[in-house]
């Protein structure tokens, strides 16, 4: 830590109390700065892995203009570090898929139910053990909306909308609270592979494994009355969750325009410091064609939540009444691995956000009428057992970060230490001794996914809002907790 | 030596150093039936796996999405290589298998620190999953 004494990292100096640049001559290959948001803390708990090498590298990338952005969470990842930002300019600057990730809309949806924590009193173990038993985890196919030919494009064109008019999943109401209404234009089946196809075809309403999960929570504090208000939060309210992806359909679509992109590097006269970064200009018929199926992947992810919540509204009409159900409202949905075409500063650009959310402010004409206000409502989860947070993006965003924050507490830990230091069933009693109802089948993903594993949430976001990208409007706790 | 899986705060990163260069395909397959191995009571099956290339980093990442498509779009978890032939178009290989249910889901074999070179007269091959 002697040198974060000394205010520099790695070659990042420090510019201002959560802010930390390396200029873009410090490579030659550089084309922009590199920057992290983070307090002295959290930088160094950064520099301990390959992250900052990994942002370095974005920064070479053909058109990106600005910095190449690192949120607080950020850590080691493949290509770009997760919690990466990247605005690349059209028409020469390029689409990475390598910025996305191979969790195409990977993200997060909450939900607010009608009644509070002590209304719900004992029945909390039963409603978690019924959303278990409706949502399909792990590796498993059970269970899924099984659409297929016609009806599955359907879902990749027009996501949750579609599932609204042809399925009677979700809500009207939904679908206008969620991120690009659940839907990015551009997207054509015919640029997605059959095999993308195979992958996805019983994966829609599945939550899938790893660092998925699916929380029921307690509203513990409210921080921003008025913007709580506006999202219509009450303390001790009960929320639940959502945080899953694209699943195998995205995972096919990434690593298909992967392969597709470091073939054609040499053709565009690209040179990369690491190949995960395969990249093709914006314009380019590469670049276009995995903007199309990257829509696809982004609209199943939404889809696939949309099901997700769907089953969840099933199981809480099963344990508190139907009156409970219908009363359960969307708060919002965000995407945090995904490429979009914004404005920003007068310029248009492709902004990639991996592991990583939109965070518009007040008056943005982006988000749901009824928040614009206050701002968008970002959802960021903590480890399992911690607190997770509702944020509201703030103007600092879209001077600061392409309108980005952070997506959750970033990982400090891999998997294997996680599993070194304890095992899953001595988690799952930790977690039951503080209260918390644990339904997860893998005591070994449970274990890779123990508090500790992650940073600090709390300072996380607290450095998220003293750059003025946002603010924090709530404090969430967990009741309990679903998991692959 | 076989292989060995390297710290990775996220992923996972697996290294193998192997005689020869078809061994190197068969210790990423075995590394990967240890990821997805279950109880392995399951029906025994065989299939054929093709992978086109010339390349044989960008070879061993296309073999491991071929096992990782195979067992989350089939269930089959691999055991091991029955027949392994490599040659200017690329690999072509019979894999051993169960029906079974993976423990693990593997989303992908990156070219993240991608390596696959001769190493002191035998291979040495670095790629990182992402899980």
């Amino acid at each position: 830590m002697s040198d974060v004494a000394q205010a520099t990292v790695r070659g990042f100096h420090q510019v201002d109390e959560v802010v930390w640049e390396l200029p873009a001559e410090a490579r030659e290959d550089m084309r922009v700065p590199a920057r992290v948001f983070a307090d002295r803390e959290l930088i160094g708990q950064i520099a301990t892995d390959r992250s900052l090498d990994q942002l370095q590298n974005v920064s070479t990338l053909p058109g990106i203009t600005g910095a190449a952005l690192a949120m607080p969470d950020i850590h080691q990842g493949y290509g770009f570090p997760v919690g990466g930002v990247a605005a690349t300019q059209p028409p020469d600057g390029v689409v990475s898929p390598g910025g996305v990730g191979y969790d195409i809309n990977c993200g997060v949806r909450l939900l607010v139910l009608p009644l509070t924590a002590v209304e719900l009193g004992g029945r909390v173990e039963a409603l978690v053990h019924e959303i278990s038993r409706r949502v399909p985890v792990g590796t498993g196919h059970g269970g899924a909306l099984k659409l297929t030919g016609p009806a599955f494009d359907r879902v990749l064109v027009h996501g949750p909308r579609i599932l609204l008019a042809e399925h009677g999943i979700g809500t009207a109401d939904d679908v206008e609270h969620t991120e690009s209404e659940g839907c990015l234009a551009g997207a054509d089946p015919a640029m997605v592979s059959e095999r993308a196809r195979a992958r996805g075809a019983d994966q829609l309403g599945t939550l899938g494994s790893g660092n998925h999960f699916l929380e029921v929570q307690r509203v513990a504090r409210i921080l921003d009355p008025d913007a709580a208000e506006a999202f219509g939060l009450r303390q001790g309210q009960v929320t639940v969750l959502i945080h899953s992806g694209s699943r195998g359909f995205g995972h096919q679509v990434c690593t298909d325009y992967v392969r597709t992109m470091d073939a054609v590097l040499a053709r565009y006269r690209i040179t990369l410091p690491d190949r995960q970064l395969a990249c093709a200009p914006l314009s380019s018929p590469e670049g276009q064609r995995y903007l199309a199926a990257m829509a696809c992947a982004a609209n199943f992810a939404w889809g696939n939540r949309a099901v997700l919540a769907h089953r969840v509204r099933q199981a809480i009409a099963q344990i508190l009444g139907p009156n409970v159900a219908s009363q359960t409202r969307q708060i919002y949905d965000v995407a945090h691995n995904v490429a979009k075409l914004e404005r920003h500063q007068g310029q248009d650009v492709c902004v990639h956000r991996k592991g990583a959310t939109r965070a518009f402010p007040a008056g943005s004409t982006e988000i749901p009428s009824a928040y614009r206000g206050v701002g968008q409502p970002v959802f960021i989860p903590g480890s399992m057992g911690t607190s997770s947070f509702v944020l509201v993006g703030g103007q600092g965003a879209m001077e600061r970060s392409f309108g980005t924050i952070c997506h959750g507490a970033g990982r400090r830990m891999s998997r294997t230490g996680a599993r070194r230091k304890i095992t899953g069933a001595e988690l799952r009693h930790q977690l039951e001794a503080q209260g918390i109802v644990v339904r997860c089948p893998s005591n070994r993903g449970l274990a890779e996914e123990a508090p500790f594993a992650y940073k600090d949430v709390e300072r996380v976001v607290a450095v998220v809002e003293r750059a003025g990208l946002a603010g924090r409007v709530a404090q969430l706790i967990p009741l309990g907790v679903v998991k692959g | 030596m076989g292989y060995r899986w390297v710290e990775h705060t996220a992923e996972l990163e697996l290294e193998i150093d192997a005689r020869d260069r078809e061994s190197v395909f068969a210790d990423a397959l075995r590394a990967l039936a240890e990821l997805l191995a279950d109880d392995g009571h399951g029906n025994r099956v065989s299939r054929d796996v093709v992978v086109e290339g010339r390349e044989p980093g960008v070879l061993l990442v296309g073999w491991l999405d071929e096992l990782v498509y195979l067992a989350e779009t089939e269930d089959l978890i691999p055991e091991d290589v029955e027949r392994i032939e490599l040659s200017e178009a690329g690999l072509s290989a019979s894999v051993r298998c169960h029906v079974g249910r993976p423990r693990h889901l593997v989303k992908a074999a990156t070219y993240h620190r991608l390596a696959f070179k001769p190493s002191d007269g035998r291979f040495y091959a670095r790629v990182v999953l992402d899980v």
